[in-house]
Parts: structure tokens; sequence; C-alpha cells
């Protein structure tokens, strides 16, 4: 069997504004559209996954908040209706999704290798939470990809945040072996806002594109550094700068979803191709690639 | 205020699921004497506040009629599901969604098939309201903090007491906040710091000696302890109530390592 790969790493941010905008059959509210710089960043970034014909998706969502140990989605079908509890008036989506379980149970087993708390969720009722499913949505609408979905551990909000970074470096190392011993190529989804400052009332008409614009101008700067610093391969000066970009910025990369992807990937020194960027209710949003498999890493 | 019971309680569901496990049976028989007040209180509508719906655009008002199904809990699902079917009180909630433009908050109703009732409210009403009264169920705003809750509660007794009904005021939420963060033998479960259960005892204390020992206590406490959402849920039964004179403390005990417990306020 030939060894696996990571072929490809997303930044791919998970706002249901998104979903909502773009009116899939799967989502019940209709839109007017809106928010259509990111949704193009997202086209371009589709026809990347496409060419990179992946096996399987990896995603990691810091709307599936655990409190013990990272979890791992591990029922092959998962199906039902998810409303998101925030913004149940845009997302009210009919998902059917088949986790690849084996990658899964791969992942967990060399996360617990690794002293990490780790388990499955084997309960067929689950609801999978909107994050995950914005973001398989966005980037893949076919739905033909088996995925594995990781939740959140909330140890960098208990711990301190080196802590908290030090878990998620870990468990993308087992990400990492897990895949490589899977012969399996595997594309990463960070399904992160970079600058999470947002307004607090929604405008009548959400779609309303005259109300979007940063809400932060701090958070605006730092996500024009970080973008910057990502195209031109700083990932070392980006995690250097990351406990001031979390506090600055409010950037939701402080779940984990971030330095998990980025440590999985090896830290790839590459040029970061952006595909678009774009506020959702004053929140900073980039699609970013790190395509590794073009750039030879 | 027409105010008739009052009651903060902790929104895990770990003394639903198994209420056979001694850390968690404390807390379920807290529920059941809890649950014989409330239910003698005669209640026309429960007022209902659960630090687990987090809302973050607008103060969110569930607003419809019926809401049935199954919970799978994101954290506990291994503990079984969650059965809910819950009544609301529509008049109620939609008069609050139009009270709080009286208070400068902008605000909006819920009424969606399928909605995801979050697991503090569908244990609450599980274990303390077997006459399935009607609820009127508010979202935590993360960005409101302890004084616009208190206020957004105020509002909601007195459009309760406008309608001339008998309210049970129940906030769900936590007390310290740290959780185990590895397997525990569920048997053996415990607050995990010991300075946080010296807090949290000292804290129930506060709430027995009535409202002014409790807003003395409750910064102090809530940033030792990292206790749940800054313990607004209190905040819910101090703005509803309008105050209270002492507490029962039916349970205490631990869910997980985080601090939980079964309190009944004296009017």
């Amino acid at each position: 069997m030939a060894e696996g790969k990571i072929v490809a790493g997303f930044i791919a941010p998970h706002p249901p504004h998104l979903v909502y905008a773009e009116n899939p059959p799967q989502n019940e509210p209709r839109s007017q559209g809106g928010w259509e710089q990111l949704r193009w960043a997202y086209e371009r970034a589709r026809k990347s996954l496409d060419a990179l014909k992946p096996d399987v998706l990896l995603v990691h969502s810091p709307h599936w908040q655990t409190l013990v140990g990272h979890h791992f989605l591990g029922v092959e079908k998962l199906s039902g209706k998810s409303v998101d509890p925030i913004f149940p008036n845009l997302f009210r989506y009919n998902f059917d999704l088949k986790v690849d379980v084996a990658m899964a149970e791969a992942c967990c087993a060399e996360a617990r290798a690794m002293g990490l708390e780790a388990q499955m969720m084997r309960n067929p009722g689950f609801r999978v939470d909107y994050g995950t499913i914005t973001t398989l949505h966005m980037i893949r609408p076919q739905w033909d990809i088996p995925v594995v979905g990781i939740s959140a551990n909330n140890s960098p909000y208990y711990l301190t945040l080196d802590e908290g970074v030090d878990e998620m470096v870990k468990l993308g190392e087992a990400t990492r072996r897990a895949i490589e011993a899977s012969g399996k190529r595997a594309v990463l989804l960070c399904s992160n806002t970079f600058s999470h400052w947002h307004f607090h009332e929604e405008p009548a008409l959400p779609e309303d594109m005259t109300k979007e614009h940063p809400q932060s101008y701090v958070g605006y700067k730092w996500d024009m550094r970080i973008i910057e610093l990502l195209r031109r391969g700083e990932v070392d000066e980006v995690m250097r700068l990351f406990p001031q970009w979390v506090e600055e910025a409010f950037a939701e990369v402080k779940s984990g979803a971030f330095p998990w992807m980025l440590s999985a990937m090896g830290f790839p020194r590459v040029p970061a191709e952006l595909h678009g960027y774009g506020t959702v209710i004053g929140t900073g949003n980039a699609v970013m690639e790190w395509n590794l498999e073009g750039a030879g890493a | 205020m027409s105010t008739v019971s009052a009651f903060l309680v902790t929104g895990s569901p770990l003394p639903l699921l198994r209420p056979d496990n001694p850390p968690w049976a404390v807390l379920a028989d807290g529920f059941k004497a809890a649950s014989a007040a409330l239910v003698a209180s005669r209640p026309d509508v429960l007022l209902v506040y659960s630090t687990q719906w987090i809302a973050v655009l607008d103060e969110l008002w569930q607003v419809r009629p019926h809401s049935v199904g199954v919970h799978v809990d994101e954290n506990w699902y291994e503990f079984g599901d969650l059965k809910f079917d819950i009544e609301s009180d529509v008049a109620l909630a939609e008069a609050c969604v139009a009270g709080c433009a009286t208070i400068g908050m902008s605000a909006k109703p819920v009424d969606y098939e399928d909605f995801p009732i979050d697991t503090g409210t569908i244990v609450a009403d599980a274990l303390l309201n077997p006459g399935r009264v009607p609820l009127v169920i508010a979202a935590n705003n993360v960005y409101h903090d302890f004084a616009k809750t208190e206020a957004l509660a105020a509002m909601a007794g007195e459009t309760a007491a406008a309608q001339g009904k008998r309210v049970a005021v129940v906030a769900v939420g936590g007390l310290s906040g740290a959780y185990f963060d590895h397997r525990i033998d569920i048997a053996t479960d415990h607050v995990r710091h010991e300075a946080d259960d010296t807090a949290n005892k000292a804290f129930l204390d506060a709430l027995q000696q009535g409202s002014e020992a409790s807003r003395a206590a409750v910064g102090d406490y809530a940033g030792k302890t990292k206790a749940d959402f800054g313990m607004k849920h209190l905040a819910w039964v101090l703005g509803a109530t309008g105050g209270f004179s002492g507490a029962i403390v039916h349970g205490y005990s631990a869910t997980y390592g985080a601090g939980a417990a079964v309190v009944e306020f004296k009017l």
C-alpha cells in the first residue's frame, strides 16, 4: 500500500450565512444572495479540491465543543436536520454524510498513543454541528467524499494558550501519522474565522450587504497581516504572533483548528493561496489553501 | 411580582441520564425535592434561562408552541439520549420579545421545527416539571453582562405579572467551571479543585443568606472559580424575583469535576 499523504489544507470558515446565501436545496430558508466575494472564493477552492481528488476530508470545527478530550465522529452514516441555535433563521440544513470511520479510529488511536485524551462518538442520533456542515458544504457541496469530523476540545480556554496550542500540535502530528498509515489522499479543513469581532444585532434583511463591513479596524488589520504572512509562507512568524493575534483580533483560531492543521502539514514554509476574503456580520473570513502536492512539499 | 417560586439548577444531563451514580444521585434527589416545591407553588408558567442556549446576535426567545424530539448531548452522548416534549407560553414569550425594546434590547422570536432545544432546558424541564407547565425560554446572549441579564429577567417578570400569571423562575447553569480533562471513574466524581469546592460551598452559604449576601459574593466567586458564564443565571433569579430572603440547597455535587447544585429560593 502506498503511503498516505496530506495533499492540501484549507482554511475554510463556517459562517452559515454562506450556505443561506447560496440557496442549496438542503437548506430551508431562502435568500436573495449576499457575501458573494466569499462564495466566489469557495468556488475557486472547490475547483482546486476537485483537482486534488482526495479520498477523505478531515474537518476540525469549533462548534462541536467537548469538555473531556478530542472526539471523532464514529458512525458511518449520519443524517438529519441541523438547525443552527444561533442563526436558526438562516441555517436549517438537511445533512446526510458518510464518515470514514476507519480513518477516524486511526486518528483517535494515534492521538491516544501520543498521550492525548481522545474518544470515538458512536451515537447514531448525534446531530452534527453547523460548523462542520457549513465548511463541508462550502468546500464540497456534492457530499461524495467521506469525512472525518473532529471536535474542539476546550483546552485552549481552560489551559493556558500555549498549553492548548501544544495539545493541538500533538493532535496534528497524530492526524498526520494516521493519514500516512492509511494509504489515502487527505485534505484538511480548518473551520475557522480569523478576526471574530462581530455585530450584536442582525439587519432586518440579513443579506443586505450595505450593512456588511469589518466590525473592528484592529481585527481587519490583523486579518490582512496574517493573510500577507501566509501568502509569503511565513508560518513561523504567524505562530510567533499567534497569542497576540488571538488576543487582539479575538480570533476564532484559538479553538485549535489552525495549529492542528499547520502541525499536521508540518508547518509548511510554502506560500498559501488566498482564494478570497470577506466579512460576515463583521468577522473576517479568508479562504486559503496550501497545495502541498503542487508545492512538492 | 407574581413570582411564586424560584430555582437555580444544574443543566448537566448527568443526573438525568445516570441517577444511579452516587455523585449524580445527590443532584437527582435534589431535583425531586425542588420539583415538589415547584409543583406545590402552582405556577402558570416557568420562566427559564439556560446558560447553554447561546445567542450572539439579539436576545432570542422560544415561541414555538410545542417542541418535541430527541436531543443527543455533544459531550455526554455515551450516557443516552434526551427526549423532550415542551410546551411554550407563546403569549408571554411574544410579549417578552416586545418588552425587550422597552429596555433597549434587540430581540427575536424563535419558531422552527427541529430547533435544538439546549440540554440545560431539557434537563430542567424533565426533572422539575412533571405537570408539563408551559415554559418561556430565553437565550443566554454571551454579550449581556450580569446587570443586563438582571434587567432582562426583571422585564420578563413584570411582563408575566401584567398577564396575571403565577411564575416559577428557573435559572439553569453550573457553579465552578473546571471539568476533569481526562476520563474518570464516574463513581468517584467530585469537584475537581479543592479550592473550588470550598468556594462553591461558601457561595451556596451566601445564597442561603439572601440577595444582599449573594450579590456581595458573586463577582469574586465567579472570577475565582471560572463559574458558568459568570453566574449570569443568578442574575436571572435576582431580576425575575426582585430579590430573595434565603435559599434551600437541595443538592450539591460535581458533574465531571464541575460544581453543580439544586437550589430553591425563599421569596
